[in-house]
């Protein structure tokens, strides 16, 4: 059996697949259907200082080959999880990585602060599209990103930082850059992009938001790209997402360049979604005689 | 919870737009009446949660309307051919052992969750039904109520029973005395409101099903929250679909 293990920026995932933030909660619910220690990290349903509500419904909607949503942060506030959640996702034995969001620089610094020492690793969601302020406004630009992944790591000191990039930038490479260049440790990519899906009999959105994230199967060529060209563009280690439904997708990620995967939405798909790639991975490798996942990363031939 | 590959019995059009799919799964599986199954469709990333009408033994029958590409996916289905249905989820009504008197009022396919109470409370409890559909094109699921229950089945436009809807006759029943120890409700918003109204004049305690668009189905995404009276959100999923009709925002 392939040694699945890698190492992201110091911290080893015993496998390289990790459950996407905002479709996993904080693992409890996942956990009912199977034992989520089997994953390589779960990144937490985004959290804020303050609790937050969120948007109104409906939340979700279905168009061919992907899925749009505007849940639009809602969550308990970085104290409830660390009260309630954290010490029972640490004991399941998979890394537990906090995704963070904020309205302003002194908002991401203070919850790194809260949790730096506390998690595996920070994911910095600046790219969240369904909020005015959930951080995609620093998210777009590179002089923004270095912004506030420089606030974020400033009250860091024992936690890494992987800042979560989003689709909707001038050019992806730039901000990927402008996140290490303002001390990121890893990069994760990529976050879901702004669409609007219509019921044409009632002639409205059919999302209360109006617009909301797209996420899904039929995004994964563009994330694919995008995570090559971000993993060309930096030294740091990239996490690719964006539609991976079996292990074939996930090898596609790692080859473009990401040392770890994440999924999202195939786990409404299929809840044991996770579960499923892990071992398809492992089958993968052995049947391809890669003795080590690592060896995938960055695998792509171009000649 | 678990996710059960199941066979498909059959797949038949009841009424208007509206589907029965029947279920064989691996084995039993208990449900509680208001509990609901989460369907995967092939070709999409979404499943789709449908209330559990019916549940003996292995067997269980799932009704739903066409109301999309999804939908009528499932509604082309055909004996013989499989599906992945997450099941049982959420929490299922609450009635006390001593609340006798059972009223259950249903709009539309919000009749399908009052089948599986039915089941579940008659001829334990004294069962009232209250039905309304639109018309008579609508009409379907009503052989159980007639059985087994005192049943008033309405439509908006009069074209099958009395022209009224299903709080009306409810509330007929009311002024003539005829008065629930509990009411257990599910159907389209404006039905639910007018109810919520006329338990909380009556002082009467109640209980409705709410639906929404689901993303996980088990309560992780925060998709189909809700908002409760005391300022808090639910998840529908998880800590619905069945809620105390006081508690909800409707």
């Amino acid at each position: 059996m392939a040694d699945l293990s890698v190492n992201l920026c110091g911290v080893k995932l015993k496998n390289p697949v990790i459950a996407a933030s905002g479709t996993f909660g904080f693992g409890r619910e996942f956990d009912e259907l199977y034992d989520i220690g089997r994953l390589g990290g779960v990144s937490t349903k985004g959290l804020t200082l303050e609790p937050r509500a969120g948007n109104p419904t409906p939340r979700i909607a279905e168009a061919r080959g992907v899925i749009l949503n505007a849940v639009g942060l809602q969550n308990p506030g970085v104290g409830h999880f660390i009260e309630n959640d954290l010490a029972w996702l640490k004991g399941k034995g998979t890394a537990v990585i906090a995704n963070v969001a904020g309205k302003t620089l002194e908002d991401y610094a203070g919850i790194c602060a809260r949790l730096d020492g506390l998690v595996d690793m920070i994911e910095l969601n600046i790219s969240c599209p369904n909020v005015k302020s959930g951080g995609m406004a620093f998210g777009i630009r590179p002089e923004s990103v270095e912004e506030v992944t420089r606030a974020a790591k400033s009250a860091l000191s024992a936690t890494p930082l992987m800042v979560k990039l989003s689709p909707n930038a001038e050019d992806i490479r730039a901000n990927a850059r402008a996140a290490e260049k303002g001390g990121a440790d890893a990069l994760s990519l990529v976050n879901t992009f702004t669409g609007l899906a219509i019921d044409i009999e009632r002639r409205k959105p059919i999302l209360a938001n109006v617009t909301g994230g797209v996420s899904g199967a039929g995004i994964r060529p563009i994330a694919v790209r995008m995570v090559y060209e971000a993993a060309h563009a930096v030294q740091i280690p990239v996490v690719g997402m964006g539609g991976i439904t079996c292990a074939e997708d996930a090898v596609e990620f790692l080859m473009a360049g990401a040392v770890a995967v994440q999924v999202g939405t195939a786990n409404f798909t299929d809840p044991y979604a996770c579960p499923k790639i892990i071992e398809g991975l492992g089958g993968w490798c052995d049947a391809h005689g890669v003795k080590r996942a690592a060896e995938l990363t960055g695998a792509l031939r171009l000649s | 919870m678990k996710d059960y590959r199941a066979e498909i019995l059959s797949d038949e059009q009841i009424a208007q737009g509206v589907y029965e799919l029947v279920l064989r799964l691996p084995g039993e599986v208990k449900v509680r009446a208001g509990q609901f199954a989460s369907v995967g469709v092939r070709g999409h990333l979404l499943r789709r949660p449908f209330a559990i009408c019916k549940a003996e033994g292995e067997r269980i029958s799932l009704c739903f309307q066409v109301r999309g590409e999804g939908t009528r996916n499932l509604a082309s289905m055909g004996a013989g051919e499989s599906l992945q249905v997450l099941m049982p989820l959420g929490n299922g009504f609450f009635v006390e052992r001593d609340e006798k008197r059972v009223a259950l009022v249903g709009g539309g396919v919000g009749i399908f969750p009052m089948i599986a109470a039915l089941r579940e409370y008659a001829p334990a409890k004294e069962v009232f039904a209250y039905i309304g559909f639109r018309n008579k094109e609508a009409v379907c699921g009503l052989e159980e109520f007639e059985r087994a229950a005192r049943l008033k089945a309405v439509t908006d436009d009069g074209s099958y029973g009395e022209k009224k809807n299903a709080v009306q006759a409810f509330e007929e029943d009311l002024r003539a005395g005829i008065r629930p120890d509990v009411v257990l409700s599910c159907g389209p918003l404006p039905m639910l409101r007018a109810l919520k109204e006329v338990l909380e004049r009556e002082k009467l305690p109640g209980f409705a099903s709410l639906e929404e668009r689901m993303g996980c189905g088990i309560g992780a995404c925060l998709v189909c929250v809700c908002d409760l009276t005391d300022g808090q959100h639910a998840r529908v999923c998880k800590d619905g679909p069945v809620f105390p009709i006081g508690d909800v925002v409707l």
